[in-house]
């Protein structure tokens, strides 16, 4: 809320510079964002949290001002004279539904001249950012912005019948507000009627048929309240923010009314003439209760960490306005000023003192005990990831977890189901949650490619949201994008299993075609009975070159992983290797030879060791030749060369029998 | 006889004085110690000396032989060297760049949220993680922010459905460690967190926070006053201050936000600071009653606070960092910079 200087002093003595003053105002919760000068003015523009209605008005940020200096608040001049022509003469008012609209007045001043506000509120209003329009708008505007109390002046005599109803807005019902524009009423929408339409919509803006203009000559001048929650959502369907909604759906002084109303009378009696009609109509669903809190001084201090006396306490709280009705030692009992709607218990009073002592007073205790903390398993694998990849080359990406509906993005490797949807979503770029990590992988591929980075290996850990019964399953995964081979990715995820310890043996599988991966080069990765994830190249999107992409289950990692160690005797004789190729049918994979050579169960059998694969002129077309070594070593003695010959052979049969694989003849 | 030997000896050794070439070197070699050299003529004089002389006479030419042959082996050895190091002259340049081994970075926002997560750890923290897509109860109601209060305008919100919605703040791991735990709690919680901001160089629809919470018999605002003093000093330095203003949260009663001196300008005000000296850096209170409330812990007994921090922006402050879409668009060069 944008305050002027000079108007604040009215209501407060202080000696401070707008810097200082703007300094204080923020150590005590009401941060200055900005402080300009305005004529022979300053501006300052106060960022009221929302707890506090009560400083959206100069009088409320005075009484803030008063309690932080020790001064008293001097409340603005309310004394008119009226004539003898009672109020209830001139209007009616109903309220329909006294719970929307709990407090109601009117106040009718007639044959008044409507021109041109004089200079001194011109001012005042510009310097904090309003418009002037005309005397009467100017004041209800004025003393809004004084007392924090909306306040709406009718022409009375565009008033059907001079009648008021507050009620619902009925089926079908418009109005045209005074900015100009037209809104359709729905019946949850609260009105001000008159005897046949809405003549305003309670508490957020008038209507243009019944707004002061140069020709008014009578005016109702409405000073109300309304629900909170009620204008807030009218507010919201409407679209309309108003400085009087902005107030209401916060919540106003419940004993506001009078002082507001009163005030702007005054102003109309001084500025606009006129004759005021005698009493006001008030309907008032219920009178306010003052609150009462017993603050306990034991409490205040255990709670702050502080050692305050009773008497410093209850100093503070008469300066905030507070009402101290019994004070003992242990405890002070304060009936809370009516303005201050969000102070409601003993924790709320605490905060108070708090502030007026100042945050910055309570000491910076270094007591709290000593306690270990311990780190979680997830926590553990994650670091050691992040560190295994980085370790060899890889940047950490981080990219966002909501995505567009596109083809790519909407790969699932995880489920059928399809993804969730945003239901408010700013953008269509933005609208799903996504299931799949690669495709922003390859996105941030391409984002780095056009900005000249040609070649990439990144990673990212992040959750994949999949459908689920109430709330989605977030499920973590590390995706892998890297300018490399097949078998290089594939070897990086082997080390990075070895490394968290997970010794259980991965089964690759054929994963045929996917929107991601070329159907020849992709994999599904089988970890016991679990998915682990997939790999393969990445089809040829609009990329020149195709990197290789891997993305995983991080809670499986999490899980399988295991850094318990326990320490092998290392052995003492030597190994027996031996060398071998083989040809085998071009179907055949590694896989199968290397299972077929384990069901052998042959002793002494530490290592196979895989070489290369080879096709030319000395195999047949249709085969191809496999070069590997096997490597043999017992614990406890030398091997013979010729057990480790009769092992051989029984491998070699083995291969024969299960695959056809021919020893290569050199 | 030994009169001639003498004299060609201090021929040789004129000769050898003279020598600069290895040409020079092997022309001498021949002409003493060749087939048909001097010194080879003198061993053929031998038989015809008197058989009592031809002993000490010859051992003197040998003596002479190997002088001479060390000698011109020596200058030959000492020729021929030059000659090949002079052919192919090679110096290793040490200045050459070095072979640097690929490393990879985390990414920065990672980095800042293990340094935080290291600070807690030493002052007995635990990580803890919850949920991104919460139902409202968790985002809201349980942190005392009921339907339709304005409180809610600081919390706009992306939503899935009803009351499902993606969490606006790592608050909601508050409730859901109380929810399953009794005091003592001491926790922190990093995470992703999702408003409707459109995209600009300061916000972001989606970016980190750390939430903590601490609560005990017997804590106080002075000790939520050190632990955050003990946070700022480690992570931003010794030298840097801290100031607490009042503010709102509604989980939070006392409230707090928590600045630090400006570190670019020691407080004297620049455009970082927006000419103030501080900077704000995380929010913070005493755990509202309410909140106790809705976990069933009991308000009297127990008391608590916590504390809310944004990763990007203290990322942003700590390195100078202008603009929030950085963090996302994972430029390399971006990357290896942190």
């Amino acid at each position: 809320m944008k305050i002027s200087y000079n108007w604040l002093k009215e209501y407060v003595n202080f000696y401070l510079s707008p810097q200082e003053l703007a300094d204080k105002l923020t150590n005590a919760g009401l941060v200055v964002a900005d402080i300009h000068s305005v004529e022979d003015d300053f501006c300052l523009d106060v960022e009221v949290t929302s707890n506090r209605p009560d400083c959206l008005g100069v009088i409320g940020i005075a009484r803030e001002v008063a309690a932080m200096v020790g001064a008293s608040v001097q409340l603005p001049e309310t004394n008119y004279i009226n004539t003898n022509i009672d109020v209830s003469k001139l209007i009616s008012i109903a309220v329909e539904e006294p719970i929307l609209c709990p407090h109601y007045t009117a106040r009718i001043v007639r044959h008044i001249t409507v021109k041109p506000s004089p200079d001194w509120m011109q001012k005042r209003l510009k310097c904090i950012g309003l418009r002037p329009v005309n005397n009467i708008v100017d004041i209800t505007n004025y003393v809004m912005m004084e007392t924090g109390q909306p306040l709406h002046a009718f022409d009375l005599d565009k008033l059907s019948d001079q009648r008021i109803i507050v009620r619902r807005a009925r089926g079908g019902e418009e109005i045209v507000t005074i900015n100009g524009a037209s809104r359709a009423l729905f019946h949850d929408m609260l009105v001000i009627a008159d005897s046949k339409r809405p003549v305003a919509i309670a508490g957020i803006m008038g209507g243009k048929d019944t707004e002061v203009s140069a020709s008014t000559r009578n005016i109702h001048l409405e000073c109300a309240q309304f629900e909170p929650r009620q204008v807030r959502r009218t507010s919201k369907v409407t679209g309309i923010a108003s400085d009087s909604s902005y107030r209401f759906e916060r919540g106003v002084d419940p004993e506001g009314v009078e002082l507001a109303s009163k005030r702007a009378v005054k102003l109309i009696k001084d500025l606009a003439e006129g004759e005021v009609a005698n009493r006001n109509i008030d309907v008032r669903l219920e009178r306010y209760e003052t609150k009462r809190i017993t603050l306990r001084i034991e409490r205040l201090n255990k709670v702050l960490g502080l050692e305050i006396k009773r008497t410093v306490a209850s100093d503070i709280l008469k300066r905030l306005q507070f009402n101290v009705i019994n004070e003992v030692d242990t405890f002070i009992d304060v009936e809370v000023p009516s303005h201050r709607g969000d102070v409601n218990r003993e924790i709320d009073l605490i905060e108070e003192i708090a502030r007026i002592y100042g945050y910055n007073n309570i000491p910076t205790k270094t007591s709290i005990s000593v306690r270990g903390s311990v780190k979680s398993k997830y926590e553990i694998v994650e670091d050691s990831v992040r560190q295994f990849l980085i370790g060899i080359g890889y940047y950490e990406a981080k990219t966002f977890s909501i995505v567009d509906a596109s083809p790519l993005q909407s790969v699932n490797l995880w489920s059928d189901k399809g993804g969730i949807d945003i239901a408010n979503p700013l953008r269509q770029e933005e609208s799903r949650l996504r299931t799949c990590l690669l495709p922003s992988l390859i996105h941030t591929k391409i984002y780095n490619m056009n900005h000249g980075v040609e070649r990439v290996k990144i990673f990212e850990i992040a959750k994949v949201y999949l459908a689920g019964e109430k709330l989605p399953q977030e499920k973590t995964c590390l995706s892998i994008l890297a300018d490399v081979d097949y078998l290089t990715l594939k070897g990086i995820v082997e080390s990075l299993l070895t490394c968290l310890g997970i010794t259980s043996k991965c089964e690759w599988m054929i994963f045929g075609g996917s929107i991601l991966f070329k159907a020849d080069r992709s994999a599904k990765i089988q970890l016991g009975n679990n998915v682990l994830g997939y790999i393969g190249e990445a089809k040829e999107l609009e990329l020149k070159i195709s990197p290789c992409m891997i993305e995983l289950d991080m809670d499986l990692l999490i899980k399988m992983s295991n850094f318990s160690k326990k320490y092998q005797t290392l052995s003492q004789y030597p190994p027996v290797l031996r060398d071998l190729a083989i040809i085998v049918d071009e179907e055949a994979t590694w896989a199968s030879i290397e299972k077929c050579i384990a069901a052998t169960n042959v002793s002494y059998l530490t290592g196979i060791n895989f070489f290369d694969i080879y096709r030319g002129k000395q195999i047949p077309s249709g085969k191809k030749g496999i070069a590997f070594n096997l490597c043999f070593q017992a614990q406890d003695r030398t091997l013979k060369s010729e057990e480790a010959d009769i092992a051989l052979q029984k491998i070699l049969n083995a291969l024969q029998e299960t695959l056809g694989g021919e020893l290569r003849k050199q | 006889m030994l009169e001639k030997l003498e004299e060609v000896k201090r021929n040789i050794q004129r000769e050898i004085k003279s020598i600069t070439a290895l040409k020079d070197a092997e022309q001498l070699k021949i002409k003493y110690l060749g087939r048909k050299g001097i010194i080879h003529d003198f061993m053929k004089l031998i038989p015809s000396l008197p058989a009592e002389q031809r002993a000490a006479i010859g051992q003197r030419i040998n003596s002479l032989k190997a002088e001479v042959t060390n000698t011109v082996e020596e200058l030959i050895k000492k020729f021929s060297g030059e000659a090949t190091s002079k052919a192919k002259h090679e110096v290793f340049d040490i200045t050459l760049p070095g072979k640097r081994p690929l490393v990879g970075k985390k990414h920065p926002l990672t980095q800042t949220i293990d340094d935080i997560k290291e600070v807690f750890a030493r002052l007995g923290f635990d990580v803890v993680y919850g949920p991104e897509v919460e139902s409202e109860y968790y985002n809201f109601e349980a942190l005392n922010i009921p339907a339709d209060h304005p409180s809610r305008t600081d919390f706009d919100t992306f939503y899935i459905k009803n009351d499902i919605l993606l969490r606006s703040q790592t608050s909601t791991v508050q409730i859901r460690v109380m929810e399953k735990q009794k005091p003592p709690i001491r926790i922190i919680a990093p995470g992703r967190v999702y408003r409707p901001d459109t995209v600009d160089a300061r916000h972001s629809f989606m970016f980190h926070q750390v939430e903590g919470l601490l609560v005990d018999e017997g804590v106080s605002f002075a000790d939520l006053r050190g632990v955050l003093n003990q946070f700022i000093k480690t992570y931003f330095g010794q030298d840097v201050q801290m100031r607490f203003r009042p503010s709102f949260f509604p989980f939070t009663e006392p409230s707090a936000e928590v600045d630090i001196s400006c570190s670019l300008c020691k407080g004297s005000g620049c455009s970082v600071c927006s000419y103030s000296g501080w900077v704000e850096i995380l929010g913070a209170g005493m755990v509202d009653p309410n909140v106790f409330k809705s976990v069933h812990y009991d308000a009297e007994k127990y008391t608590g606070f916590a504390f809310g921090m944004g990763v990007e922006r203290i990322t942003m402050l700590k390195y100078g960092i202008n603009d929030i879409r950085l963090f996302y668009e994972n430029d390399i060069r971006f990357l290896s910079q942190f």
